[in-house]
């Protein structure tokens, strides 16, 4: 019993590293533009594929893929933001949900559109690395959990360092805690907003394809994948990036605690009812302030 | 003044009047003796608009945008599917079962969901779809994935079609009434002044926690009660079909494609995307049908915020919309009262 809950606590973690990249995208879109991306998800799955095909059919591995996905996931973000989000906003009384029902409509576009193209099957990504396994005392470590949460850190670290030392970084959050005050500082709105509505994109790619080493993918995960994603950005509070990253680990944690506890089909339900709890309790979020 | 007139004379107002000579119309169609098929299609046409129109209830009139209504149909339409399942009881007969419990769910889940706003709130009704859906599938005496079968209506098969295009018919009728009444009491301008600004219509006196549940409530018993039908009607049902999140966004998509502020823009949403999605099911794959129905979705938000019927009230001659504002106006100070 001890034996199986210290491994499962070790991939619980490891897990929570995944659902950590997967979801700062999705807080820092929220945070930083107000749209709330329900289509996140949805470019996530798009990126577990495209790594899929890129394994199945030539031969690339997914983690060589991703630096030829995240300048095209960028771009796409990017058209994104300034194809549909700004017009709606010229209209809308509420952008959160006019956004919101937006991002809405176009992951029902995505999730049809990559079921006419890749049938509902589910995939498994088989990986030269999938079998591999490495023992830490007791506890067994499966290679892709382990390379999944080094795509995390990498991601979530680069993220940190840009907002903290770099002029665009500063930019971003100046736009997010005050956009008046950075507008009057001489900080262009539109653009911040666009380039880091670009970024947010680009990590829902290493999301997808850190989530795709972990767990099997159809168009319709992405519905699940998004109910994780608004339990560790309610946890981590909105637009935050640390936050996120804590937050992902404790949900990540609690998968795998309750996983030894609970049959894994009530476990949708348990983070749900978690969800609304917490909800309640702390709307703003556990971490913040 | 002459409508005020008809009035005081106890007859309905012109728009009852013409709707409730379309309800007639609409009931003598199986006299004609027309197929299976467009009882059939008239039905869907009528389940979408009763759906979208309780809908309206909370995501129009409210502005509480629910993506999750599929769990209110869902419940309902397990309610009288296992009660005629495991005790034989016509679903006629105990669809109100269905729609007080559709009704008490939403006021367990309302009351601590309904004080979160906006995308919180849609968020959360989304999520709550999928957990029904899981519970469903998981709970041992729904039969899980594989579905239940439920025995026919003992009538030949066409008149089994006309007896649940004329319940669902009354049903829409119901919902729609209800829909209209709303917009005439105060509750309807308690919700209306909900959704332009909550806080100020706190400090006016509105008790918006109470109006929200009950609207949320109300929603959800009209959702049972179609849901309830709709089992019988399929005679099979399963967790994957009829806690769908795609139904939730169909009937979200059809009230907010007609136009969500008026008590007739979720059934003219969903006469026109059922005819749209009939259309393109019977060329294409489903999926196609679906990413119309996502690019639709996006093309009103972006373009037409207040539905479909926005471009109508918008050409209809000014004498028309000199009479229809004096009758809103009216309208307003009788709800006021």
């Amino acid at each position: 019993m001890l034996y199986e809950l210290a491994q499962s606590l070790t991939s619980g973690l490891l897990i929570g590293g995944a659902l950590a990249v997967l979801s700062v995208g999705f807080s820092m879109a929220w945070g930083i533009t107000h749209v709330l991306n329900v289509a996140h998800c949805a470019f996530a799955v798009l990126a577990a594929y495209l790594g899929y095909w890129a394994l199945n059919r030539w031969g690339i591995d997914p983690l060589l893929a991703l630096p030829i996905m995240l300048p095209a996931f960028f771009l796409l973000g990017v058209a994104m933001h300034t194809l549909l989000i700004r017009a709606t906003a010229r209209r809308a009384h509420d952008l959160g949900l006019a956004t919101m029902v937006l991002t809405f409509g176009l992951g029902v576009v995505m999730e049809n559109g990559m079921l006419l193209a890749w049938t509902p099957d589910p995939r498994v990504l088989k990986t030269a690395y999938s079998a591999l396994t490495l023992r830490v005392g007791p506890v067994i470590v499966q290679a892709p959990h382990l390379i999944a949460f080094g795509l995390a850190v990498i991601t979530i670290g680069a993220l940190y360092l840009f907002a903290e030392r770099t002029f665009m970084g500063k930019a971003v959050r100046a736009v997010w805690q005050q956009p008046m005050g950075a507008a009057l500082s001489g900080i262009d709105l539109d653009r911040v907003t666009t380039i880091a509505y670009g970024m947010a994109v680009a990590t829902a790619a290493v999301g997808g394809v850190a989530m795709s080493l972990l767990y099997t993918f159809d168009p319709a995960t992405h519905l699940s994948w998004l109910v994780y994603v608004f339990l560790v950005v309610i946890l981590g509070g909105v637009g935050s990036m640390l936050g996120s990253a804590l937050a992902g680990l404790i949900i990540g944690l609690i998968i795998g605690i309750s996983s030894v506890f609970i049959p894994l089909a009530w476990n949708n339900l348990v983070l749900s009812g978690l969800l609304i709890v917490l909800l309640l309790l702390r709307p703003q979020g556990l971490l913040q302030r | 003044m002459r409508r005020g007139a008809l009035r005081s004379f106890g007859l309905p107002a012109p728009d009852a009047l013409i709707g409730i000579g379309v309800v007639l119309a609409l009931a003598a169609v199986p006299l004609a003796g027309p197929g299976t098929y467009l009882l059939g299609f008239l039905f869907t046409i009528f389940m979408y608009g009763a759906l979208a129109g309780s809908w309206n209830i909370i995501g129009g009139y409210a502005g509480y945008l629910s993506f999750g209504h599929a769990a209110f149909f869902g419940l309902g339409a397990y309610t009288t599917a296992l009660l005629l399942f495991y005790s034989g009881w016509s679903p006629f007969l105990t669809l109100p079962i269905a729609g007080a419990l559709a009704a008490l769910f939403a006021a367990l889940v309302g009351y601590p969901c309904l004080r979160l706003r906006g995308p919180y709130f849609s968020l959360v009704t989304l999520i709550l779809g999928l957990a029904m859906y899981s519970l469903t599938l998981n709970l041992p005496f729904t039969q899980g994935a594989s579905g239940l079968f439920l025995p026919f209506l003992r009538v030949d098969i066409y008149t089994s079609h006309v007896i649940f295009y004329e319940i669902m018919l009354g049903l829409l009728t119901i919902v729609t009434a209800v829909l209209r009444q709303i917009t005439r009491t105060k509750m309807g301008v308690g919700l209306t002044a909900i959704r332009e600004d909550e806080d100020a219509a706190g400090t006016l006196g509105v008790n918006a926690t109470r109006l929200k549940l009950q609207a949320f409530m109300l929603s959800a018993f009209l959702t049972g009660l179609v849901g309830g039908v709709y089992s019988y009607y399929k005679s099979y049902l399963d967790p994957s079909f009829v806690f769908a999140t795609s139904i939730s966004i169909t009937i979200a998509l059809m009230a907010l494609f007609g136009g969500r502020l008026a008590w007739y823009g979720p059934l003219v949403g969903a006469v026109v995307l059922s005819i749209v999605n009939e259309m393109l099911t019977t060329q294409a794959p489903p999926q196609t049908a679906r990413i119309v129905f996502g690019a639709l979705l996006i093309i009103v938000i972006m373009f037409l915020p207040d539905g479909l019927i926005s471009i109508i009230q918008r050409r209809l001659p000014a004498f028309v919309l000199r009479r229809a504002k004096q009758a809103a106006a009216r309208d307003e100070i009788i709800g006021n009262r």
